[in-house]
């Protein structure tokens, strides 16, 4: 498994793509979810109707409310760019082929497919690091730019909050990971992945989240269950539990980890069992 | 660590049926000695890659047995003893070559200082820093039979090493091929063409329709496939017909664009053309062909039996 992670570490540093998606991620997140929110809650338009006026949902970009923001952009864009990271890894070592490469040096199948799994498991906590390290700067230079004064969450507030942010970002890198293995496809796992999140998480999940029978299979999605933990960190205008989630923090920690070592495992099954080449 | 058997590749009664259905390998019972160099050869889509993807531990065969380098195929034991390249050789796209040795090197666990080595084994090392997309088919052969040679493997597995390459490349890299077997190395060669593996093979294992035909020196499978025959050019052709139908058998004799193909003794050469030409015949060529490689080659494969498969396209 070290042999294995030794390669990777060489392969994911070296590959461009890694790098322009992680790119995109803080890009995304400082300009969507910290600049533009800023300056346009900073002068909002004549017709801005909000029952929170504009200068106190501006706060929402403040240090105060460092990690219910990030968790909640990470939800969506963080996502997204997460199984695209999963499936890139699996999926492209089909479409070149490098898989016969790889299973006919010295590692088993199992050390591999490990060495590949802590390879993205470093990758994600690197990423975790680096966005809140991102957005804590961002929001440092807003709040001095907007000249009021703002409190940075308590350290154990932060700590959860890393933890919580690691855990949704690992378990839809490890969805796409498994995707990629599982269609050996680069486009059919991001494909599947992103209609997935978009159409099944984000759409059919809201539209019927209030449709009995239908919730109870709701609460086990995953991103629903994200959501779940996410509303735990409330911003602190606005109590996010009020909007009603389907699970609470507790459960739906649970449910994201089982989520996590389902695909890890079930990857890993294929994986280790599957011929590779031939009809 | 050396493999102590005497056999580097033993297979018996290896057998791969697809999920498909379609039966690409039926009943491999094939034997690769060690210190050979030894030629796979069969036409496209006979189950040569399947074979040499069950012996790579890429495929689990449906049934049989196999032993490669000392070891269960795709058991870390045996990859530490073997290197080979399978199909197409593949690696990244954006890396150079020489760091797409260095994350094979990293993956089997040998040390990066035997990457310069075998690039100029294989006359990569100008373009090692360049990326692998940009390489031609025969820089990608090179850098694939390279990144086989990383471990110093005992047994070498090259699976169509020349597919691709043009008429110097393929030189080129037959001469490394033979260069690859010193120091007691086997070499499993895998190929569809005739005179690479009459080149550069000591014994050859035919394989059609997944089986295997024919096993031997070049030489063994020229004898069991008739061996020699004597060649005659005479006039008038008629006469010279019936002379030669009188003194041999029936079946004997032959004539395929105004030439006697004679299957004889080529002994014989010396008294025919006497007796031709005291009757007067006029003949005015004589000489013995020896089978080539691809008379035999088609009379094998034509004759192997069709397998009983559903559908067709094999894993090959």
């Amino acid at each position: 498994m070290i042999a294995s992670l030794r390669a990777e570490s060489l392969k994911t540093r070296k590959r461009w793509a890694n790098w322009i998606l992680f790119g995109i991620l803080l890009l995304t997140l400082i300009l969507l979810g910290y600049v533009l929110t800023y300056v346009l809650l900073s002068n909002p338009p004549r017709n801005f109707e909000s029952r929170v006026p504009a200068q106190i949902l501006k706060r929402e970009v403040f240090p105060e409310n460092l990690i219910p923001n990030v968790l909640q952009f990470s939800s969506t864009i963080g996502a997204a760019i997460m199984i695209i990271l999963g499936g890139l890894s699996t999926a492209s070592e089909y479409g070149w082929l490098t898989i016969q490469m790889i299973l006919i040096q010295k590692p088993s199948r199992a050390a591999v497919l490990l060495g590949k799994l802590a390879m993205l498991a470093i990758i994600t906590l690197l990423i975790t690091a680096a966005t809140l390290a991102a957005t804590a700067l961002t929001s440092y230079l807003l709040v001095t730019i907007d000249g009021t004064s703002s409190s940075w969450p308590s350290a154990t507030l932060l700590l959860k909050g890393f933890g919580a942010l690691w855990l949704e970002f690992a378990v839809w890198t490890a969805f796409g990971m498994f995707l990629g293995i599982a269609f050996r496809s680069t486009a059919a796992a991001i494909g599947g992945g992103l209609t997935y999140l978009f159409v099944g998480e984000s759409l059919i999940a809201q539209l019927l989240r209030n449709t009995e029978g239908v919730k109870e299979v709701l609460r086990f999605l995953p991103g629903v269950s994200a959501a779940g933990v996410n509303a735990s960190f409330g911003l602190t205008f606005r109590n996010l539990n009020a909007t009603t989630q389907l699970v609470d923090a507790t459960r739906g920690t649970i449910t994201l980890l089982a989520y996590l070592v389902v695909f890890t495992v079930l990857g890993l099954l294929i994986f280790v069992r599957r011929d590779v080449g031939g009809s | 660590m050396g493999v102590t058997q005497s056999l580097a590749v033993e297979t018996r009664g290896l057998t791969k049926r697809y999920s498909t259905g379609v039966l690409a390998v039926v009943d491999l019972n094939l034997q690769v000695r060690t210190g050979e160099v030894y030629g796979f050869l069969g036409p496209n889509g006979a189950g040569k890659t399947t074979t040499l993807r069950m012996l790579s531990g890429l495929l689990r065969p449906t049934s049989g047995t196999a032993t490669v380098a000392g070891g269960i195929p795709g058991s870390p034991g045996s990859l530490a003893r073997m290197g080979a390249m399978v199909e197409t050789p593949a690696f990244y796209p954006y890396l150079s070559g020489r760091d797409n040795l260095r994350v094979v090197a990293r993956y089997a666990g040998v040390p990066t200082s035997r990457i310069e080595p075998v690039l100029r084994q294989v006359d990569m090392t100008d373009r090692a820093h360049h990326k692998f997309r940009t390489y031609s088919t025969g820089m990608k052969q090179r850098l694939g039979v390279a990144a086989a040679l990383l471990k110093e493997p005992e047994l070498l597995i090259l699976d169509e090493p020349t597919s691709g390459l043009d008429p110097q490349g393929t030189v080129e890299m037959r001469e490394l091929i033979k260069e690859l077997r010193h120091g007691g190395r086997t070499v499993l060669l895998s190929s569809h063409l005739l005179n690479e593996v009459e080149l550069t093979c000591d014994r050859v294992g035919v394989i059609a329709k997944g089986k295997l035909v024919a096993e031997g020196t070049v030489d063994e499978l020229r004898a069991r496939s008739g061996g020699s025959a004597l060649l005659v050019r005479a006039t008038p052709l008629d006469q010279a017909q019936r002379l030669l139908e009188s003194l041999l058998k029936p079946g004997q004799v032959q004539v395929r664009d105004g030439i006697f193909s004679l299957t004889v003794d080529p002994t014989q050469a010396a008294a025919i053309n006497r007796r031709l030409v005291a009757d007067g015949v006029d003949v005015s060529e004589l000489r013995i062909s020896e089978q080539s490689l691809e008379d035999v080659f088609l009379q094998l494969t034509e004759q192997a039996p069709t397998l009983p498969s559903p559908a067709g396209g094999g894993g090959e």
